[in-house]
């Protein structure tokens, strides 16, 4: 999924497979600390209103089926999105382990792994005291297909992978979701997705072997037809869960009351606490901290959207008294460079740049090794099944500081080999896309000054941050920056959407490079591996081999940090989501 | 009151008490400011200002303060400056920037090259397009008069500051397929282009008004009917009339351009990385002014003293050059 703003440090969505390849407590998790009592359920009551401040103005999307940033997932999902299966609400590698949710089980594959049923259990309510039917399930899935509405926002893995012919429609199949769908045309979808009874049933013109992970996303969530209000149903979804919307206004809060038509006897995963969640959004993040650490009132109530600004950490964690309220650990983001393999089509020269780059310097500018682990491997750590951290680049030193001579060497075979990307590195330079931030503003003063000590020329070229994806996915500069975290435990989520061909997020226009091919072929045997641990293997695999090539410099496996008020209890950071579990957040005191 | 005390002094000439040269009203003005002591230190305060910034590149090798060197040694882990005091030090005296350790003396120095530098250029700009215009539409009238004024008033109707910020990328680009040197030479025209577009009004609205007056008085109707040209009015006859209202105003819109160059710099539309600015230090600062209040401070303070020294000298300005103003009991 893609990367917020590294300040608001929105975080990720990873789910990890954990027991099926028996996931190693292999200092994978240093440096993680949890968040003491918080994350316990000491005196924990029923009742009581907690608070969520965040900087960010709203929420991207209430809209099951465009939510696609982690915490969120997370976070609808524990309080007012059932889906068929969802993660454990557990802290620690447990919880990325899946359950059935609104399912009976964790769903059935056909041998070839090209048919996936579920069977909805019996007692399931919307908010107005109606079943939830298979007809609703399905229902939802069909609205990420009308892209006039949910505007490719969220996943679309419901594209990709149900069997529904390919078409000129925008999503490239023939069916346009809903509600433009003629009767032939949601004939196509519905034999893709069929009911039969309680038991909902889905083709697929490929073999996934954890497709049950992929109903995981909201996604997947069901939808009641009579109360879609298409793209307004983002601002107020229809509840099955605990909680239900009551208001919402952006830039300013949104509440969640509890749902008395939920049947919790329906329901094994969730055990809501709280009356009342209250969103109040658009406050400054420096007074958010402020608040935090002066924990009075309502704020002793409080938990914090978006992590502790950088410069706090040192308070924050210089603090004996606030080890019972802070958590630490990574967020699933592997921050790194892209490079235009268009542009800087010469190795030597994307090589002579690794070299030159001054990662320590980088990550002492975002806030030190708080922030995250120098990354080796575009697969994050906490995807344990497929990370295995890759050989880097002869001469690259561990602690991240520079090897500017290493580099200048470079430098002179590319001037033999390649003289014309050699000119224009060291002559016209280089443009680096960057969100235009203050922090961007100093790594750009550290990429100029590094790569200068090695004769490269970098030439800054901020975007604005909110329009920064959106242009770059127009007009690519010779170097961009990116952050990527996996959209469950598997590595088809993070290589052939970075580096493959029509990845969602692959802006190298690598396709021309001649190692291209080869890549390319291998991801597809990769996808279609059907025994995990072969497949780990060729993830392993092509990560090393995009690594030798340098399409991409991983910067680093990145962390966040967070702090909660003093009441607040069963704070654990759930992994599979980068946050809490906030359906669950009790009040104690 | 003024104009009566010159007139007093060359009859005072002319009866041959005492010879005394006739005092134009500027060199009236020249005298008068320099018994204002406010608005002497506040030039003086100035000067310094322009001396600094003029030898920037000098002071900063004679001090050893490189503004784009970066310096792990002067921040801790976390990023921020070492030791007390935001990392003053011998080596750093005014500390140094959290993240990267860069000297923030320097950085001041080289901020105030690019600051001073955009509010001169922005106002002698401003200044020339807004006397050019006010004198051809208090000269001309009619329909050229018409014409200039209602131009004057459309661009006061734009939301400046949002057009600004909007036009920013777009305008640069354009800039930069026209020939100007891509990076932070064609930033700052697109400053000085979109300053002087919406700055000139005011002047030229000041100087039409008097230029409206003044042509009607008796020694421009005399040099009309000695066949004076047009060139010979302007120059001769209008402009030295004009200056004290000129210099006045200039002394009030420097400080405010060099303000906002700092504010444009504050929301992003400034320079590219590495170069200083006043506006991103204090864009910057904002979120260590707990960790690091000096980084804060330091540049603020120095933003503040300039911009209202430059005020305070406008308004010694003012107190002594416009003649209408009732502030001056002299």
């Amino acid at each position: 999924m893609k990367m917020r703003s590294k300040v608001l440090a929105i975080v990720a969505l990873v789910g990890l497979v954990a027991g099926a390849c028996g996931a190693s407590g292999d200092g994978v998790q240093s440096g993680e600390e949890s968040g003491g009592l918080s994350a316990t359920l000491d005196g924990v009551k029923d009742g009581g209103t907690l608070y969520v401040l965040t900087s960010a103005e709203g929420a991207s999307t209430l809209d099951p089926q465009r939510v696609y940033t982690g915490a969120e997932l997370g976070a609808w999902g524990s309080t007012f999105t059932r889906t068929l299966t969802s993660y454990k609400p557990v802290a620690g590698k447990d919880g990325t382990s899946l359950v059935a949710d609104m399912a009976t089980d964790l769903g059935t594959a056909s041998d070839d792994l090209t048919t996936w049923s579920f069977t909805l259990r019996d007692g399931i309510t919307w908010e107005d005291g109606s079943e939830v039917t298979c007809a609703d399930v399905a229902y939802g899935v069909s609205r990420t297909f009308g892209s006039e509405v949910t505007a490719f926002d969220g996943p679309q893995y419901a594209v990709s992978y149900l069997d529904i012919p390919e078409g000129d429609y925008d999503n490239l199949t023939a069916y346009p979701g809903p509600w433009l769908a003629t009767e032939e045309e949601q004939a196509l979808f519905d034999d893709a997705v069929s009911c039969d009874g309680k038991t909902i049933t889905f083709n697929l013109k490929i073999p996934v072997a954890d497709f049950n992970f992929t109903v995981s996303l909201l996604a997947f969530a069901p939808v009641p037809e009579a109360q879609d209000t298409a793209d307004q149903y983002g601002l107020k979804p229809f509840s099955n869960g605990p909680f239900k919307v009551e208001t919402y206004e952006e830039g300013k809060e949104l509440v969640l009351v509890r749902n008395e038509n939920w049947n919790a006897e329906s329901d094994e995963v969730r055990a809501p606490k709280v009356d009342k969640i209250v969103w109040q959004f658009g406050l400054d993040e420096t007074v958010i901290d402020e608040r935090m650490l002066a924990d009075s009132g309502d704020d002793k109530n409080a938990i914090v959207y978006g992590g502790i600004l950088p410069v706090n950490l040192q308070i924050v964690f210089g603090d004996e008294s606030l080890k019972d309220r802070r958590t630490d650990g990574f967020d699933g983001f592997v921050i790194y460079t892209m490079l235009n393999i268009k542009t800087v089509s010469c190795l030597e020269v994307r090589q002579a740049i690794w070299l030159a780059l001054d990662r320590e310097a980088l990550r002492t500018a975002a806030g030190g090794p708080f922030t995250g682990e120098f990354a080796q491997s575009f697969v994050a750590p906490l995807l344990t099944t497929d990370y295995a951290p890759a050989k880097l680049l002869d001469g690259t030193k561990g602690d991240g500081t520079p090897n500017t001579k290493a580099a200048i060497a470079k430098m002179n075979e590319a001037k033999e080999k390649c003289p014309e990307v050699y000119a224009k590195a060291t002559e016209d330079g280089l443009r680096f896309d960057h969100p235009d931030t203050d922090t961007w503003k100093k790594y750009m003063a550290i990429w100029i000054d590094t790569l200068g000590a090695a004769g490269i020329k970098i030439n800054d070229n901020p975007i604005e941050q909110s329009k920064y994806y959106a242009t770059i996915n127009g007009d690519q500069g010779d170097l961009m920056s990116a952050g990527w975290a996996a959209d469950w435990a598997n590595a088809s989520t993070v290589l052939p959407e970075l580096f493959g061909k029509g990845g969602g997020f692959n802006y190298h226009n690598n396709e021309e490079d001649p190692a291209f091919a080869e890549f390319q072929t291998k991801v597809e045997e990769a996808k279609m591996e059907t025994d995990r641990a072969a497949q780990a293997k060729l993830w392993k695999e092509l990560n090393q081999y995009v690594i030798d090539q340098v399409w991409s410099i991983p910067g680093s496996a990145s962390k966040a940090q967070n702090i909660v008020g003093s009441n607040v209890r069963g704070a654990y950071q759930w992994l599979p989501f980068g946050w809490y579990n906030l359906g669950d957040l009790g009040l104690a005191g | 009151m003024s104009d009566e005390a010159g007139v007093m002094e060359s009859t005072q000439g002319v009866s041959g008490v005492k010879v005394v040269a006739g005092l134009s009203p500027f060199q009236m003005g020249l005298a008068r400011i320099r018994r204002n002591r406010g608005a002497i230190i506040a030039f003086w305060i100035v000067v310094f200002y322009v001396f600094v910034a003029a030898l920037a590149p000098i002071l900063v090798k004679v001090l050893n303060i490189d503004p784009y060197a970066l310096d792990r040694e002067a921040i801790n882990d976390f990023g921020l400056p070492a030791g007390p005091m935001g990392g003053i030090s011998w080596d750093h005296p005014f500390g140094v920037e959290p993240g990267t350790g860069r000297d923030i003396l320097g950085r001041l120095m080289y901020g105030a090259r690019i600051s001073l530098l955009v509010g001169t250029i922005g106002t002698i700009l401003t200044t020339t397009v807004g006397v050019t215009l006010g004198i051809v539409a208090g000269l001309r009238r009619g329909f050229v008069d018409s014409l200039i004024s209602r131009l004057g008033d459309v661009t006061l109707a734009f939301p400046s500051l949002l057009l600004i910020i909007a036009l920013a990328n777009p305008m640069t680009q354009r800039l930069e397929s026209w020939g100007i040197p891509a990076g932070n030479t064609a930033r700052i025209t697109y400053i000085l282009t979109v300053l002087t577009f919406f700055g000139w009004v005011y002047m030229a609205r000041l100087v039409r008004g008097q230029v409206l007056s003044l042509r009607e008085r008796e020694f421009v109707e005399a040099a009309r009917s000695f066949g004076a040209g047009t060139g010979h009015l302007v120059f001769k006859q209008l402009l030295p009339n004009l200056w004290p209202q000129i210099i006045v105003f200039v002394s009030l819109s420097l400080p405010s351009y060099v303000a906002l160059e700092a504010t444009l710099s504050f929301l992003g539309v400034g320079l590219l990385a590495p170069a200083a600015s006043w506006g991103i230090m204090l864009g910057d600062s904002v979120r260590y002014y707990r960790a690091a209040p000096t980084y804060l401070f330091i540049p603020g303070v120095t933003l503040m003293v300039l911009v209202l020294a430059f005020n305070l000298l406008g308004d010694g300005l003012r107190d002594a050059f416009d003649p209408r103003s009732d502030r001056q009991q002299l």
